[in-house]
């Protein structure tokens, strides 16, 4: 639309580049609203709804998918086929909406982190290219799905391939500090007072890239249900086809607890109890601009080793470091690079790579531009932060930069030779390592022994003193250095778990298993908390990850007691909500997939979410739906259908309707409603003049009906420029332009003209106003803390 | 503590409801269920007819003890002849009551902004309006069982006589307020 003439339409119409804008606009076309998409206002808001389908799912913005050609997906042009078609061939795109997708989401959650470090002259040369965050944002959105398979050897030399592996580009120092988050029971050396500045854009980047925070993950899956609820028309068609695939069945998942589940996982912050993000490698790169390139990589070195880089002492700081020479098409001299590279390769062996990647800025209308994809595991804040750019900025242009069709090949195979042949070797052969060296000889007879004589000490405390070795603080037998919260990283401990750590992301989920297990005794005679909740966390899932056939006895014995440590040490013990909730999300997700004798347990892990009190309202009634979800999925027997738990599901959809339309997302409230009723058997196709047996139930029922059906009334009011007896609207109309946030905003300013029609709620009738009014209030909050 | 009991018929329908509070105590026998907690109390008894379902095949006995939990509010059951059933919903926690997930607080007042600035106070607080299990209150507690048996063995009395009535039909509404007083004076005589 805004492209220069002198391109051909045909051939990159800018806005349909990204994968994700190829999906939202054909929809446009359908919409009556279509003719005001030049409007300004409309198309400031395109850019906005770009992001929020772009993000709304997991595999849209995969790497391989973006095109320079625009590719009309077939459910373009009807709106209501459910479109499995965009991007079909992938097996993750399969996999979505599908019972197995949490699995999916786990599993690519927890992989090796890879820091980025790039000398002055790399950024420089980055940002020149139209890359404010350099290296790290250029390279970030390509590590996060290797193209093709990655093969893994596991500890008992079996190879297994995967084709949806990935790694985690972060800066060194990132989730180190959240820009909120408690610290309390983490004693980090270096932990400054946490300050929560303003707003988010004053705060360092590194900070926005650390998740962990549950209040940040609510706002973001909250503005995302406001989007979808103000686009009804058009965008939540994309929401609403999720639920169209498996009509008939229970939904497998809701895609706002899919998006909640994964910014809970995405940026895992750095922790001393835990080694998934400390870094098992980091890029070091200088471009061939550098006059003294050997230096200034063994100067980068020393930063990471004992500079102001160098991670706090918990983190093991034996990481593998990678060499990269960024090469200069556009200006610099390939020979020059290439007698470099070797030079490189001679200082610092193997692993190396030159990385070819032009200099000059690429535009959209470029023949052979792409634009970068975006990041599917971004935090919350960053994503938060993203929004409101995007919200308060009047550029009409999607601003993600673009980059060459080569760069992004060369990026793609610099990234794949990194992971292939660097970074999984080199955790292979380490994992094999500890196997052999520390955990062994923690399996055998003879180690049980060693834990015994650690539990019991019968000499009393004076042979304690003399008995322990590698005592840190004398006076105690073990490693743990209770003062400050963590092992040293050579203690046998947390080695341990690093080498469970690294069993896990390599995906060998038995050894993952049996060394979590053995740490779980040796952290809680320890006292070790935190480590014990998460080592018991992680062999709870990891359990449920790796056997297939698992007995209820095993189940209801292990992982029961496991999940309940994990959450009870997490809570009471450390204050450290977040890893509660994720425990009992995941949890509750890989137990749900167990089928319907486990449905049971899954739905009383989510409530122990609600009744933990570990989410806010948005939370809150997602993981009611998903516990309502997890009752459903449970099948009874006999012509009784004796022990299924539909009046459970049932009773939970109900509730999470009335929360749903009291939050003022009257969409996810019908929706939540219309599955109640089908549940209790009084839906309106089949059970008409049914009621529901308790006269209280039907009240409900009636009551959620009338507010829904009254916003919908409103909305189409609205749309034929009714006069409305009403005299509450002038003072609805004025908080609402207050503190409404952007796309609210936006939306009024079209009020005047009258085909608007159905492209926003906006609360009309006092019944409606009552429940709009906390919605109100929450965006308030979230506009001015966020 | 605040009781709400109900018989249910075969069609899931009720036949019989009824509140109060404890007498025990100093109790004056008045349910503290609040306003918006009434048709969740109708819900959650529905909800554990699931379970009774489930449970009334696994042994002999016509009282089934405590059966269910949906937050606070504990759920027991006893077993008549006719397949109704007796559900008796107990709520120890008189102020914060079964609320739980309808939450009013959560939308209405403040704990979106509470529970961002303030993790670790609000993490209790907000326990409690979703009704955290009081910790104090043990409803498989040998007295406890023991009171709700007697409460039950005593309406069933009442219960048996009523329906013996040559008016009665099966599945039908009781309205006796004899019925009514007779589990009153057994609420009053044993919860």
């Amino acid at each position: 639309m805004t492209s220069p003439p002198d391109v051909d339409p045909l051939k990159s119409p800018p806005a349909a580049e990204s994968p994700a804008a190829s999906i939202v606009l054909p929809k446009r076309r359908h919409s009556p609203s279509a003719s005001l998409a030049s409007l300004p206002y409309r198309r400031s808001n395109q850019s906005l709804s770009t992001l929020f389908a772009s993000t709304s799912s997991l595999s849209k913005s995969r790497p391989s998918s973006g095109t320079a050609t625009p590719t009309p997906s077939a459910h373009a042009n009807s709106p209501f086929s459910p479109g499995p078609s965009n991007g079909a061939s992938s097996p993750l795109v399969a996999s979505q909406g599908r019972p197995d997708e949490p699995r999916n989401l786990i599993l690519r959650s927890f992989v090796p982190h890879v820091g980025v470090l790039a000398s002055v002259d790399t950024e420089e040369m980055l940002q020149e290219k139209g890359f404010p965050g350099g290296l790290l944002q250029l390279v970030r959105p390509f590590g996060e799905l290797i193209p093709g398979k990655v093969t893994i050897r596991d500890s008992i030399g079996s190879n297994r391939s995967w084709e949806d592996f990935g790694v985690r580009f972060t800066g060194l120092k990132d989730g180190l500090k959240s820009a909120r988050r408690s610290l309390s029971g983490r004693k980090s050396t270096d932990s400054r007072p946490d300050s929560r500045g303003g707003a988010l854009d004053n705060v360092n980047p590194a900070w926005l890239r650390t998740g962990g925070d549950i209040t940040q993950t609510e706002e973001v899956v909250d503005r995302h249900l406001s989007f979808a609820e103000l686009q009804q028309d058009d965008i939540s068609m994309d929401y609403l086809n999720h639920k169209e695939f498996s009509s008939g069945t229970p939904p497998a998942s809701s895609p706002f607890h899919a998006l909640y589940l994964r910014r809970l996982l995405s940026a895992l912050p750095l922790s001393p109890h835990e080694t998934f993000s400390h870094p098992v490698a980091c890029v070091i790169a200088i471009s061939s601009r550098c006059e003294n390139p050997i230096e200034e990589l063994r100067r980068l070195y020393g930063t990471t080793n004992t500079g102001d880089l160098r991670l706090p002492q918990w983190v093991d700081n034996s990481y593998l470091r990678y060499y990269v020479l960024v090469h200069d098409e556009d200006h610099d001299d390939v020979a020059k690079s290439t007698s470099l590279y070797q030079q490189m390769t001679r200082h610092f062996g193997l692993h190396c790579h030159m990385l070819r990647i032009r200099s000059n800025e690429c535009l959209p209308s470029d023949d052979d531009s792409v634009r970068l994809p975006s990041s599917e595991w971004i935090s919350s804040a960053e994503e938060l932060a993203e929004i409101q750019r995007r919200e308060t900025s009047d550029d009409v242009d999607d601003p993600t930069p673009c980059l060459f069709e080569s760069d992004a090949t060369a990026i793609r195979t610099f990234v794949r030779e990194l992971v292939v042949q660097s970074v999984i070797p080199s955790m292979e052969r380490l994992s094999a390592q500890w196997n052999e060296q520390v955990a062994s000889r923690r399996r055998g007879l003879s180690g049980r022994f060693m834990s015994l004589s650690k539990k019991w000490t019968p000499f009393g405390s004076s042979s304690r003193n003399s008995s322990g070795p590698m005592s840190l603080n004398s006076g105690s037998n073990s490693n743990y250095d209770s003062l400050q919260g963590f092992y040293r990283p050579d203690a046998p401990e947390a080695t341990m778990r690093k080498l469970a750590d690294y069993a896990f992301m390599l995906r060998d989920f038995k050894l993952a298993q049996s060394t979590y297990d053995i740490l779980r005794s040796d952290f809680n005679s320890d006292k070790a908390w935190k480590h014990y909740a998460g080592a018991n966390e992680m062999a709870a899932i990891s359990t449920l990850l790796n056997v297939q056939g698992l007995t209820n006895k095993t189940r209801t014995e292990s992982i029961d007691q496991m999940l309940e440590t994990a959450t009870y040490s997490y809570t009471t013990r450390c204050m450290a909500p977040y890893y509660a909730l994720r425990t009992l999300a995941l949890g509750l997700e890989l137990l749900r997939l167990r089928g319907s004798s486990a449905a049971d347990d899954a739905a009383r892990w989510g409530s122990r979410i609600l009744e933990a009190g570990l989410v806010g309202p948005v939370g809150h009634a997602i993981f009611t739906e998903r516990i309502s979800a997890c009752y459903a999925s449970r099948k009874g027997i006999g012509s009784g259908s004796w022990g299924s738990r539909k009046r459970k599901s049932g009773l939970l959809a109900m509730l999470a309707a009335d929360q749903w339309a009291k939050l003022g997302k009257y969409a996810q409230a019908e929706k939540a409603l219309k599955e109640a009723k089908a549940l209790y058997g009084v839906a309106d196709s089949e059970g008409e003049g049914k009621k529901l047996p308790f006269d209280g139930m039907q009240m409900l029922s009636e009551e959620l009906d009338e507010v829904l059906s009254a916003n919908r009334m409103g909305s189409q009011e609205w749309g034929e420029d009714t006069i409305h007896p009403n005299d509450e609207p002038p003072v609805v109309e004025e908080v609402s332009e207050e503190l409404e946030t952007k796309p609210h905003r936006q939306s009024l300013i079209g009020v005047p003209a009258a085909p608007f029609a159905g492209l926003e709620a906006t609360p009309l009738t006092p019944t409606r106003m009552e429940h709009a009014e906390p919605a109100v209030e929450n965006q308030f909050e979230a506009t001015e803390t966020g | 503590m605040s009781y709400y009991f109900a018989i249910v018929g075969t069609k899931d329908n009720p036949l019989f409801e009824h509140e109060f509070g404890t007498s025990k105590q100093g109790g004056d026998g008045i349910a503290r269920f609040r306003e918006e907690a009434r048709h969740m109390n109708q819900f959650i008894v529905h909800s554990s007819l699931d379970i009774v379902e489930e449970v009334q095949w696994g042994s002999g006995a016509t009282y089934l003890k405590h059966i269910d939990r949906f937050h606070s509010n504990y759920i027991s059951c006893f077993l008549t002849g006719t397949n109704a059933k007796f559900l008796l919903l107990h709520n120890p926690d008189t102020h914060h009551p079964s609320s739980s997930s309808l939450p009013p607080s959560a939308s209405s007042s403040s704990p979106v902004t509470q529970f961002p600035r303030h993790p670790t106070p609000s993490t209790s607080s907000r326990g409690s309006t979703y009704g955290t299990p009081s910790s104090s209150y043990n409803p498989t507690a040998p007295a406890v069982e023991e009171s709700i048996k007697n409460f039950f063995v005593d309406v069933y009395d009442a219960w048996v006589k009523t329906v013996m009535s040559p008016f009665y039909h099966v599945d039908g509404v009781v309205r006796s307020p004899v019925f009514r007083a007779r589990v009153q004076g057994a609420a009053r005589k044993f919860l």
